[in-house]
C-alpha cells in the first residue's frame, strides 16, 4: 500500500509536468522555491554555530517549519489528492495499511525533501562532537516524521470542512497571517537588522516555553548531545518519539472515522436578517448594500482590508523599530495605503465574478452606471475612511510623533477619494477575469492578465501620490498655523477634496462604461472566482 | 425561419460569432411569436448559448439582429435589458447574499421599489420551495436551489420575454415540475419563454414551438408537431444531428459474470 501510495504521489507531480503550461510553470516555481528553502534554511542554521542564543534560534526555526507544516496542507488540500481521504475511501483498504501508505505518500516530494536538507543545517550550526551529529540527525528526522504526523491529523480531522465552502473561507483568512509574516520575514526584520534593531544576542532565552514543545525537544536534545549530557539527550529524544506516536494513534482513528462519514452538505447556518440594507434608497442604495454585505461576508475582502493596514504598517515599520527616524513616514503609509485600498478594487468585475451579468442586465444607461459606481464608493468608503484614519493616528504614536496623524489623515482622506476615482476608472478600462488557482486561496489574475495586476497596483499608487500633491503642499505651508484653526480646516477641505475627486471618477467611469458592458460581461463570465 | 403565429416577440436576423478561426454561430435566423414556450435544442458545442448570449445583450454579435418586443438589442440596448429575463446556464448569483437578499437585489436592480422588492421576493421564495433556505447563504445552496434563485431573479420584474440557457440541470424532479408549471403559467399568460435543453422529453411535453441548432445554424423550426414529425423528438433530434457510431463491441466484458 505505502509503494502504491508513493508511486500515486510521484505520478500526480509527473502528470503536473505534462499539463497545462500555467500547471508546469507552477510546479517548476514551487520546485525552485524549495530548492530555495533547503539551502537557504540549511545556511541559516549552520550560521548559528558558535552564537549564544544558537539553540534558542534553532528551536524557533524548528517552530516555524513545524508552524508551515501545520498550515500549507491546509491550502494545497485541493491540490494534493493524497491529502484527502474521500480519494481512497471508495476502495476497501484497512485503515493501519492506508496510514502507513499515505505517510509514505507524504514524505514523497520536493517540499518534504527540501525540510529534511533544510534542518540538517543542525549538524553544522549546533551539533558538536560525534553523539551531538548522531543526535542531530536523528532529532531531524523525528522533527520531519512530527511535522508529516501532525499536517496528516491536522488535514484528516479538517477534511469535511476543507472540502466545504467554509473550509475554503477558512484557508483565505490564513492568508492574513501568512502575508504578514512574509512582510515580516521580507521587509521589517531585514529593515530592523540593518539598522541594528535586531541581533541574534536578542533572541537569546526567547525558548523558555517553546523547548518543551516537540520541535524544542528537538532542538535542545542536540544541545544537550553536544555538551556532554547524553542522557538528557535521550529522555528528549524519547518524549519526541512519544509525541509523534500519539499524534499517529490520533491520526488513525481520525482517518478510521473519515472513511466511514458521509460527506456532507456545508453545515451552514441561517442568517439574522433577510431584507437587504439600505434598499430603499434607489439602486444606488442597492448597490452600497451588496458591496457592503460583500465587505463583511466575503472573505476575500476583509483579507484585503487587512492586507491595507499589513502594508501600511511595514511601510513605517523601519522607523517604529530602527534607529532611523523619517519625518514623514506615515504620510507615505497613508499614500500607499489608499493607494492599495483603489488597487484592491480597481478589478470590480473581475473580482465579482459572473454574477456581474445580474447587475450588467439591470444598468440601463449612464444615470444607473453613475448610481451604481458611486453605490460601490459609498460602502468601501464606510470602511476604508475610519480603517485608514485609525492606522495613520496608530502609526503616528508608534513613531513617536502624533503631530504627524493630522497631515497623514488629510493625505489618506484625499488619497481616498482618488483611489475610488482611480478604481471606478480601471474596472471600466483596465478590467481583466480572475481565477482562483489550486493551492492558493486568494484569486489571481487570470493566465495571460499578469501584467494587468502590476497595472493596477501602479495606476492606483502613482494617482494616488500624484493627486495628493495639493494637500501636501498646504499641509506644508500651513505647518505653523494655530492647531485649532489648521487640523480642522485641513481635514474637511482634504475630505471634500476626496470626496470631488471620487465625483469625478464616478462620471468618467460610467460614460465610459456605457459602451463596454457586453465587453464588461464576457470579462466577467471568464473569471472562475 | 418562422415560427407562426401572432406578432413576433423574438426575431433573430443573420446572428454571426466567430472565436478566432471557430464560428460558433453562422446565420441564425429565428422569429418567436408572443406567447410561446418555445424550445432550442441541440447538441454540446452547438451554438445554443453563445446565440442566447447574444439574443440577450451579454454577447457583442459579428453580425446580425435582434430585436425583442420591436426593441433592437443592439441598437438600443437599454430598453431590451429592460423587457427581458435571463437564467444563464451555471446561476450567476451573488454567493454572499442570502436567497432572499439575492431575489431582492435582483428587484432592486430592475428598478422596483424596496417594499414591492421584498414582496415579490418573499412570494417567489415560497413558490419556489426556497422559503425555508431564504435566509442561508446562496453559496451553501445545492445546484437546484441555485437553479431556481436565478429563475427567481429573472421573473422578479415579471418580463414579457425570458430566456433561459439548461433551466432544469441538476434540478431534482419536484423542483422542476415546479419550474415546468412556472413557465407554462407565464407563456398562458401572454409572456414569451425562449429556453435551450437537453432535454428532449421536457421540450417536447412543454414547448409549443421547437427549433434544433446544429453548427451554428438552426436546421429546423416550427410547432413541436411539425418537428417530430410522427416520431419522437428525440428520434426526430438523432434523425437530424446524426447518432454517434456504437462502441459497444469493444466492450464485450462488460456485464459478463466474469471479472
Amino acid at each position: 500500500m505505502a509503494r502504491l501510495l508513493v508511486q500515486l504521489k510521484l505520478r500526480l507531480v509527473l502528470n503536473a509536468l505534462r499539463s497545462s503550461t500555467a500547471a508546469q510553470t507552477s510546479f517548476i516555481i514551487s520546485t525552485f522555491f524549495a530548492f530555495v528553502v533547503a539551502v537557504g534554511g540549511f545556511y541559516l542554521l549552520a550560521q548559528f554555530r558558535g552564537l549564544t542564543a544558537s539553540v534558542d534560534l534553532t528551536t524557533v526555526i524548528f517552530t516555524a517549519f513545524a508552524l508551515g507544516w501545520l498550515v500549507l496542507p491546509i491550502f494545497a488540500f485541493g491540490l494534493d489528492g493524497t491529502l484527502d481521504p474521500a480519494t481512497v475511501a471508495l476502495y476497501p483498504l484497512r485503515t493501519r495499511s492506508l496510514a502507513v501508505g499515505l505517510l509514505a505518500a507524504s514524505a514523497a516530494g520536493a517540499w518534504p525533501a527540501a525540510n529534511l536538507i533544510a534542518l540538517l543545517g543542525v549538524t553544522v550550526g549546533l551539533a558538536r562532537g560525534p553523539l551531538g551529529l548522531l543526535v542531530a540527525v536523528v532529532a531531524v528526522v523525528l522533527q520531519v516524521l512530527f511535522c508529516i504526523t501532525l499536517a496528516r491529523l491536522v488535514t484528516t480531522s479538517m477534511a469535511r470542512l476543507l472540502r466545504s465552502r467554509r473550509g475554503k473561507d477558512l484557508g483565505v483568512f490564513l492568508f492574513i497571517p501568512i502575508f504578514a509574516l512574509i512582510e515580516l520575514l521580507g521587509q521589517v526584520i531585514p529593515n530592523a537588522a540593518a539598522n541594528g534593531g535586531i541581533t541574534a544576542a536578542a533572541f537569546a532565552g526567547v525558548d523558555a516555553w517553546m523547548r518543551w514543545l516537540p520541535p524544542g525537544l528537538a532542538a535542545h536534545a542536540i544541545q544537550d548531545a553536544s555538551d556532554g549530557h547524553p542522557g538528557t539527550a535521550l529522555a528528549r529524544l524519547g518524549l519526541l518519539a512519544a509525541v509523534i506516536i500519539v499524534l499517529g494513534w490520533l491520526w488513525v482513528r481520525s482517518l478510521g472515522r473519515a472513511l466511514v462519514t458521509a460527506d456532507t452538505a456545508t453545515g451552514s447556518s441561517q442568517l439574522r436578517g433577510t431584507a437587504l440594507p439600505l434598499a430603499r434608497y434607489g439602486l444606488r442604495g442597492a448597490v452600497a448594500a451588496r458591496f457592503w454585505i460583500y465587505q463583511r461576508r466575503e472573505p476575500i475582502a476583509l483579507v484585503y482590508w487587512a492586507m491595507t493596514a499589513v502594508i501600511m504598517a511595514v511601510v513605517s515599520a523601519s522607523t517604529i523599530l530602527g534607529s532611523h527616524q523619517h519625518p514623514a513616514v506615515v504620510i507615505g503609509s497613508a499614500v500607499v495605503g489608499a493607494g492599495f485600498v483603489g488597487y484592491f478594487h480597481a478589478n470590480s468585475v473581475g473580482l465579482t465574478g459572473p454574477s456581474f451579468v445580474i447587475e450588467a442586465l439591470a444598468l440601463t444607461g449612464r444615470r444607473s452606471l453613475r448610481a451604481y459606481f458611486s453605490g460601490q464608493d459609498i460602502a468601501l468608503s464606510v470602511i476604508a475612511v475610519p480603517l485608514l484614519t485609525a492606522m495613520c493616528w496608530v502609526l503616528a504614536f508608534a513613531v513617536r510623533n502624533p503631530a504627524q496623524g493630522v497631515p497623514a489623515t488629510a493625505v489618506a482622506l484625499a488619497g481616498l477619494g482618488a483611489a475610488l476615482a482611480l478604481s471606478n476608472i480601471l474596472a471600466v478600462t483596465l478590467a481583466y477575469p480572475m481565477a482562483r488557482r489550486a493551492g492558493s486561496p486568494m484569486p489571481q489574475a487570470a493566465q495571460g492578465f499578469g501584467s494587468y495586476t502590476f497595472g493596477g497596483i501602479l495606476a492606483s499608487v502613482a494617482g494616488v501620490g500624484v493627486a495628493v500633491t495639493p494637500v501636501l503642499l498646504v499641509a506644508a505651508f500651513t505647518s505653523t498655523a494655530p492647531a485649532a484653526v489648521r487640523t480642522p480646516a485641513l481635514i474637511i477641505c482634504s475630505a471634500a477634496y476626496g470626496v470631488a475627486l471620487a465625483w469625478a471618477g464616478v462620471q468618467i467611469a460610467a460614460r465610459a462604461a456605457e459602451g463596454r458592458l457586453p465587453e464588461l460581461c464576457q470579462i466577467a463570465v471568464r473569471s472562475t472566482i | 425561419m418562422s415560427v407562426t403565429g401572432s406578432e413576433p416577440a423574438i426575431e433573430v436576423r443573420g446572428l454571426r460569432k466567430s472565436f478566432g478561426a471557430k464560428e460558433a454561430v453562422a446565420g441564425v435566423d429565428l422569429e418567436i411569436a408572443a406567447g410561446s414556450l418555445a424550445g432550442l435544442v441541440g447538441p454540446n458545442g452547438a451554438g445554443k448559448t453563445t446565440s442566447l448570449s447574444m439574443m440577450t445583450g451579454l454577447l457583442r454579435p459579428d453580425a446580425g439582429q435582434v430585436v425583442i418586443n420591436g426593441l433592437d438589442v443592439w441598437a438600443d440596448p437599454v430598453a431590451a435589458k429592460t423587457v427581458i429575463g435571463v437564467v444563464t446556464a451555471e446561476a450567476r448569483l451573488f454567493e454572499r447574499l442570502s436567497g432572499a437578499e439575492m431575489l431582492e437585489y435582483a428587484g432592486r436592480l430592475r428598478g422596483l421599489p424596496a417594499a414591492e422588492a421584498r414582496s415579490r421576493a418573499g412570494q417567489l421564495l415560497d413558490v419556489l420551495d426556497l422559503a425555508a433556505d431564504a435566509k442561508r447563504l446562496v453559496a451553501d445552496y445545492s445546484t437546484g436551489m441555485r437553479k431556481k434563485t436565478a429563475l427567481g431573479c429573472a421573473l422578479i420584474h415579471n418580463p414579457p420575454v425570458l430566456f433561459l440557457d439548461e433551466p432544469l440541470e441538476g434540478v431534482d424532479p419536484v423542483s422542476a415540475d415546479v419550474i415546468r408549471r412556472l413557465l407554462t403559467r407565464l407563456a398562458g399568460s401572454g409572456s414569451t419563454v425562449l429556453f435551450s435543453s437537453h432535454v428532449m422529453e421536457l421540450v417536447e411535453q412543454v414547448c409549443d414551438h421547437v427549433s434544433i441548432i446544429d453548427k451554428g445554424k438552426i436546421v429546423v423550426t416550427g410547432t413541436t408537431a411539425q418537428v417530430r414529425g410522427g416520431k419522437t423528438l428525440q428520434q426526430a433530434f438523432i434523425d437530424l444531428v446524426g447518432p454517434r457510431a456504437g462502441d459497444e463491441e469493444v466492450l464485450s466484458w462488460l456485464g459478463s459474470s466474469s471479472s
